[in-house]
């Protein structure tokens, strides 16, 4: 009889113990949670070109409803092109807006004046001259807004590597949008693409950029 | 007499063996919630705005996030970031003692038909709500359009 209640009592050892050990599993788990927030790369976010793109021939709708030649207009000027869409709620506006930051704390009026920063939409149905110009209004003044047929934009946006997709439901009705989130840089003196930057870009990488870009020099 | 000390080693046994059974199988453990690293840019208008956030879950159950309402907002909704495209998601699973993150060029929060512009210095309240744990409130402050987690400004 002594002999079973021992059992008994080493029985709920063991259980004891599988149970300690369940729970320092669960701890050890935690530490992998951590590693999700890693940052990308340590080489900043702006990627030089070996092969700079030409820039896209692309005439369209500026905000206030002119035409606008995009190569005729800044040819010469310091030029970054971006693809994105009004109802974008986070890497557009961020993108614009760390731009538009940096310009004003990092460059002289005469440069910003100079610059020319070009965003193209991806979504010509809703935006339309009148709606992207208080929206780009909202983030600097200066900026320039481009609007038209989709398919010219899609090939523009094509020929310097960034994909953009028209915005789609997918069969539970939820919306399905892609683009490509990065800035190309043109060069003032070749007015090649040379470097395309990255949305991981902060203001503070666009302050220390902005400066060489405008001279179209390596970021 | 000479019986009852085994049926109490059967019983110390069997409390043994559930035990056991509640250590491979997290049933009996619950989700533990909480939120942290909220933050709303300010959006360039109030017809869109995006949301950051972080749900820890200490606890041994997953849990699962099925919606986020604010009063500031006639519409939000929760969209997913998977190389390159976005895309809007009924719910979000938030593992065992692990964490959904919704973090720029991430995973995001959707704001619509605000009822103002919010701006800078402001702070906009949002419900959780989640599959199994009760819902959380969160008050989630309006940091400049740039904002930066990172570096904190």
């Amino acid at each position: 009889m002594r002999k079973k209640t021992f059992a008994a009592a080493a029985l709920l050892a063991a259980a004891t113990l599988t149970l300690t050990a369940c729970g320092s599993q669960d701890s050890g788990s935690q530490s992998p949670v951590s590693m999700v927030s890693q940052e990308a790369g340590q080489r900043g976010p702006a990627t030089v070109l070996d092969q700079p793109w030409d820039k896209p021939g692309l005439v369209l709708t500026d905000t206030h409803g002119k035409k606008y030649d995009l190569r005729k207009e800044t040819q010469g000027h310091p030029t970054l092109l971006y693809f994105g869409y009004t109802h974008c709620p986070d890497i557009c506006p961020t993108t614009m807006s760390n731009i538009a930051v940096a310009a004003q704390k990092s460059l002289t009026p005469a440069q910003r004046d100079d610059l020319r920063v070009v965003f193209v939409t991806t979504d010509p149905g809703r935006d339309t001259p009148a709606a992207l110009g208080s929206w780009l209004k909202g983030i600097d003044p200066r900026f320039i807004g481009l609007t038209g047929d989709f398919k010219t934009v899609q090939a523009a946006a094509r020929s310097v590597g960034i994909s953009v997709e028209p915005t789609t439901k997918d069969k539970n009705g939820k919306l399905v949008s892609v683009h490509g989130t990065q800035v190309v840089a043109f060069s003032p003196k070749t007015d090649g693409g040379y470097v395309l930057i990255g949305e991981e870009a902060t203001v503070d990488d666009y302050i220390k950029d902005l400066p060489k870009l405008i001279e179209g020099a390596k970021p | 007499m000479s019986r009852r000390p085994a049926v109490l080693a059967t019983a110390a046994a069997l409390a043994g063996a559930l035990a056991l059974a509640g250590c491979s199988k997290p049933a009996p453990a619950k989700a533990e919630l909480s939120v942290s690293g909220s933050y709303m840019p300010q959006p360039v208008s109030a017809d869109m705005a995006a949301g950051f956030l972080t749900i820890t879950n200490k606890g041994g159950a997953k849990d699962e996030l099925t919606s986020v309402t604010s009063a500031a907002a006639g519409r939000v909704t929760m969209h997913s970031t998977v190389g390159g495209a976005m895309r809007e998601e009924s719910s979000f699973p938030i593992p065992a003692h692990g964490r959904l993150v919704f973090k720029s060029g991430g995973n995001h929060l959707m704001f619509e038909q605000l009822r103002h512009r919010p701006k800078q210095g402001q702070t906009v309240t949002l419900k959780l709500t989640f599959a199994a744990s009760g819902p959380l409130t969160v008050r989630m402050p309006v940091e400049s359009a740039t904002y930066h987690p990172s570096t904190g400004h």
